[in-house]
């Protein structure tokens, strides 16, 4: 029982052609009852992208985490897991603030110390924690997050933040991220969740009315069921993420982060 | 039990619009408008060739004057190139908020059906000078310009009144003096530009190629 996850990145065919990194990241932690999740999307045209994804996913991840660990429960403070009532909209709106105060600052430094600047660095941010009892998310800039009760319906938590353009979006290096940033939070024990980078957009929603598409992410949360330990039995996701039938639809960097929860046996 | 793979989404294409608003005025007769006319085609055949861009790629031809609609958006292989005739005036102002007008419904017709789209291109080509009220148009262009709503690029053929067109193209985008009537060069760089543009991702600088057919006066 518990959570199972896994999170990958490819970097695209556009990418190998130039000879350039992955700029996308992703990672998740498992804390008891509890995930946290986050993905990143460097910017193709920010130098250092790479770098600024893998920090904003790190710097996302250890923040929540601690924030999770110094809310155990003890006399004072009640765990994130044993509070059964979501977190309000206000609450919420001030956990992520300030997980991407965080973010900015970390790369700030980053940029400080290592001689580029901040923009150098620019990013998108996807984060989420799940609970047994609440889902809540944020966002900057493009790529998307979906959870799913089980019932083999999914549910987009946010429309990609594009701007007027197919090929524009926002990062968390902007001026205006802690606008532009979307947050959510959801009552009711999330049992699949998927994030993906901005790659998958086309493939697995329809821009029309942004709903999700269902065949994409069924054989995802079948592969999940199937698999006790994915972080090490990874090839059919990763025959996927390498697949030519997926590089034929898109040349980008790709992330895909799988969580999900398999409650107690009958 | 194996699983099988996800399933694609078969989505619209994005859509890369682009104008082509031709000055087809009396001072166009000859070899000028010969010379224009095989452009537009090769103009298409470029577009063709690519096949992303020939599936992104939307072309809409306006001439003036008088002001005409002579293509609506199309997709790049349903564009047949009219032979363009050269006689009238040059009302460009008005042809320039035509066109402005026509860009506005367009991206209304693609935000209702759930298409997206790249920044949308307004090419002016002409070798005279506008034969009406041109200002408003000229701030349309500044102001569109500014909210990056589209990019706007004028062309002067030898002849065309370089003082006015510098006053209506965009401060960041001054005209381009073709080199004599060298259109093909001209409209194989469009042609190159569209392509990076509809292969363009997010976050990216798009780079376009040199200019080798003008000179960017100042």
């Amino acid at each position: 029982m518990g959570w199972r996850s896994l999170s990958r990145s490819v970097v695209g065919t556009r990418h190998q052609h130039r000879q350039l990194p992955c700029q996308d990241a992703g990672g998740s932690r498992i804390l008891g009852d509890i995930t946290i999740g986050a993905i990143a999307d460097g910017a193709g045209s920010a130098s250092q992208s790479e770098i600024g994804a893998n920090l904003a996913v790190k710097t996302t991840l250890d923040y929540l985490t601690n924030l999770e660990q110094w809310l155990q429960p003890d006399d004072q403070h009640p765990g994130w897991p044993t509070l059964v009532r979501s977190p309000t909209e206000p609450q919420i709106k001030r956990l992520f603030e300030r997980t991407t105060h965080k973010v900015r600052e970390t790369l700030k430094q980053q940029a400080e110390q290592n001689g580029y600047g901040f923009e150098d660095l620019a990013s998108t941010v996807l984060a989420f924690v799940a609970t047994p009892h609440w889902f809540a998310a944020m966002q900057i800039g493009d790529g998307f997050i979906v959870g799913s009760s089980g019932d083999g319906t999914y549910q987009l938590m946010f429309q990609p933040d594009k701007g007027e353009f197919v090929n524009q979006t926002t990062f968390v290096t902007a001026s205006t991220a802690l606008e532009d940033l979307q947050f959510r939070v959801v009552s009711g024990a999330p049992k699949f969740i998927c994030a993906a980078t901005d790659a998958f957009e086309r493939l697995a929603l329809k821009t029309q009315d942004w709903s999700t598409y269902a065949p994409f992410f069924k054989p995802l949360e079948e592969y999940l069921l199937e698999t006790p330990n994915p972080e090490e039995e990874d090839t059919y996701i990763m025959g996927f993420l390498n697949s030519e039938h997926l590089n034929s639809h898109t040349d980008d960097d790709k992330t895909l982060l799988l969580c999900l929860y398999e409650s107690s046996g009958l | 039990m194996p699983v099988g793979l996800p399933e694609f989404v078969q989505n619209p294409e994005n859509r890369c619009p682009v104008i082509l608003l031709l000055d087809t005025s009396g001072s166009m007769v000859g070899e000028a408008i010969e010379a224009l006319n095989q452009g537009v085609r090769l103009f298409r055949e470029n577009i063709q060739a690519d096949t992303k861009a020939s599936l992104s790629v939307e072309v809409a031809l306006i001439t003036f004057g008088p002001v005409q609609l002579v293509q609506d958006f199309v997709t790049i292989d349903q564009f047949e190139p009219p032979t363009l005739v050269a006689d009238n005036v040059t009302p460009m102002g008005e042809a320039i908020e035509y066109a402005l007008d026509l860009l506005t419904a367009r991206k209304e017709i693609y935000q209702s059906n759930g298409i997206q789209y790249y920044r949308p291109w307004v090419f002016l080509i002409t070798d005279g000078a506008p034969t009406d009220p041109w200002q408003d148009a000229a701030a349309r262009i500044h102001q569109g310009e500014l909210d990056r709503k589209f990019c706007f690029f004028s062309v002067a053929v030898e002849g065309a009144d370089m003082k006015t067109l510098r006053q209506i193209a965009p401060p960041d985008r001054p005209p381009v003096l073709l080199n004599g009537l060298d259109f093909q060069a001209l409209f194989v760089w469009l042609s190159k530009s569209m392509k990076r543009v509809s292969s363009g991702k997010v976050g990216e600088v798009l780079a376009l190629p040199p200019v080798g057919w003008g000179q960017i006066t100042m």
